[in-house]
């Protein structure tokens, strides 16, 4: 290098002037590569790990799911995951309203049942119009695998009971439109306890095995 | 070649690397970053391109000159040069274009919510690629890039300045706008960061340049300043540490824990930006490259660079995720 610097007649200036000053910078040139090598060194290694690391990238995703209560298969790229304490406010909400109003359609048939045969039908009528609405919800709740089997047969039994009542409201007299009130109860029953099996699978915190 | 009054006169050219950066110690055939020394006392010196050897000076020279070159574009015709800094350009408005719905509507809850994720991490990948100028005219010797320098810079004070009013203004912490600002640390250091960005961005134009004539430089090293604070400001947001369960820093949710550490992806990518900067590591490159030992300078810089990509591409994840949340005005509660 100082002999491209004589060449072109800047022997004299200040670089190339005396030995010292360029001795300094080649040691200083030097430092530079010991330094580049050393950062390159930390940079590989970090780089290697962070690769490893990115191999356990599904595991630690299972528990990091399994940790905040994630529901599987509901994980959604805008909430990040629907967790369990979610998922249960929903059926809540869901269930807490409709539940009311069946409950106000059965009480409003029970008192018209062995006296009004009209009021009686328009109650089963109104009662089998929240229960396919209720059936319709169910069937649009996002039900997370482990839930899904005893939420199918709820769904099935509700729609077994709704015919039931469909039926039950074009009855011509009273004491018929009464025949049918044991099979609606024993239907009301096993939904009943499909209701019960499904609340409690949701409340059901997933394990790390059940996490896509 | 100018003259030296030439070059005290026009610091516009000074800051281009028009003139030698000492006129009077340097003959007037001078070519900046041939001589040993040119790194020393240049600490961050963002001005001063690399020195290279002939041959590579030659190829990067033609790049430069092609990039000069016009591509016909209808009946007109456009730079390549241009077009090439718009394209690349562009990519810095994007976190300012991720929060127009929410400011045309007045969302003050995706404000609120994501103002400070959108626009502070888009202000960090602004300074990073304001700041990743330098290096790469170190290494590439090419400088028709240089411009974006000043454009990365004006958009990293645009998502500051966003980010400080977001938060002030519209975050949940108690107190008037100014406490907001400044009731914990983190904020309080993003705050001066902030106070440290409003003048480089009001003096970031020709006429300034002009005026303040060689402060203007001086000045604009501030930018290291606010680089500094960064690393406080994410080490007294995040912590040191990276989410363990439910608990920590960094969003664990897809098992990367480690990568959405925001301090650690700034120190990934600040070890390659620092690295460069280093007065000895520039002239071992630049010697290396005189050499023509172009081959063991990519090798040596290969890994760093690595880790630095390793780094960026998540702080532009959490940029996309946070902002397209943004933009549907949904704001993640990450």
């Amino acid at each position: 290098m100082n002999e491209s610097y004589a060449e072109r007649g800047y022997a004299r200036g200040g670089y190339a002037r005396g030995g010292q000053r360029s001795t300094k910078a080649e040691r200083s040139t030097r430092a530079g590569g010991v330094i580049l090598a050393a950062v390159a060194l930390l940079s590989s290694f970090l780089v290697l790990w962070g690769l490893y690391y990115a191999t356990g990238t599904g595991e630690r995703h299972k528990v990091a799911l399994a940790a905040a209560g994630c529901e599987p298969n509901l994980l959604s790229v805008n909430v990040g995951c629907t967790t369990v304490w979610m998922l249960e406010r929903q059926w809540t909400q869901l269930t807490t309203s409709d539940l009311q109003q069946l409950n106000a359609d059965v009480a409003d048939y029970t008192v018209n049942a062995r006296r009004n045969l009209a009021k009686a039908e328009s109650a089963l009528t109104a009662e089998v119009t929240t229960a396919k609405a209720f059936d319709r919800s169910l069937a649009q709740f996002p039900f997370p695998p482990v839930v899904a089997p005893p939420a199918k047969t709820l769904i099935q039994a509700i729609q077994a009971r709704i015919k039931l009542m469909g039926e039950q409201a074009r009855s011509s007299s009273l004491t018929q439109l009464r025949s049918f009130n044991d099979r609606v109860n024993a239907s009301g029953a096993a939904i009943q306890a499909d209701m019960t099996l499904v609340h409690k699978a949701l409340y059901t915190r997933p394990t790390v095995n059940q996490e896509p | 070649m100018s003259t030296t009054r030439d070059y005290e006169r026009d610091p516009y050219a000074r800051e281009h690397d028009l003139y030698p950066a000492e006129p009077d110690l340097y003959p007037a055939d001078y070519e900046s970053g041939v001589y040993p020394d040119d790194g020393l006392g240049k600490w961050g010196d963002e001005e001063e391109p690399a020195a290279d050897h002939q041959p590579r000076r030659r190829w990067s020279k033609s790049v430069d000159a092609w990039m000069e070159g016009r591509i016909k574009f209808g009946g007109t015709g456009v730079k390549r040069k241009t077009a090439a800094l718009i394209l690349l350009g562009a990519w810095g408005f994007l976190p300012l274009f991720f929060m127009l719905p929410s400011l045309f509507t007045f969302n003050t809850n995706t404000i609120g919510n994501s103002v400070d994720d959108t626009l502070g991490t888009g202000a960090m990948v602004n300074l990073f690629m304001c700041l990743l100028i330098t290096p790469a005219v170190t290494l590439t010797g090419q400088r028709w890039f240089v411009p974006l320098r000043r454009w990365y810079g004006i958009m990293f004070a645009c998502c500051g300045i966003g980010d400080a009013l977001g938060a002030a203004f519209f975050d949940d912490f108690a107190g008037n706008p100014f406490a907001k600002l400044v009731e914990h640390t983190f904020t309080l250091i993003g705050f001066l960061m902030v106070l440290l960005a409003i003048p480089l961005f009001i003096t970031s134009n020709n006429w300034a340049q002009r005026k303040l004539g060689r402060y203007w430089k001086r000045l604009q090293r501030l930018t290291y300043v606010i680089w500094g604070l960064l690393f406080f400001h994410l080490a007294t947001l995040e912590g040191f540490g990276f989410q363990r369960g439910s608990n920590g820093s960094g969003f664990a949710g897809d098992g990367d824990a480690i990568f959405h550490q925001r301090l650690y992806q700034y120190c990934a990518c600040s070890l390659f930006l620092l690295t460069i900067r280093l007065p000895p590591v520039k002239r071992w490159i630049v010697a290396r490259q005189q050499e023509g030992r172009n081959r063991l300078v990519f090798m040596a810089v290969m890994p760093i660079f690595a880790l630095f990509l390793f780094g960026f591409i998540f702080i532009i994840n959490e940029l996309i995720f946070k902002g397209t949340h943004s933009f549907v005005e949904n704001p993640s509660s990450e």
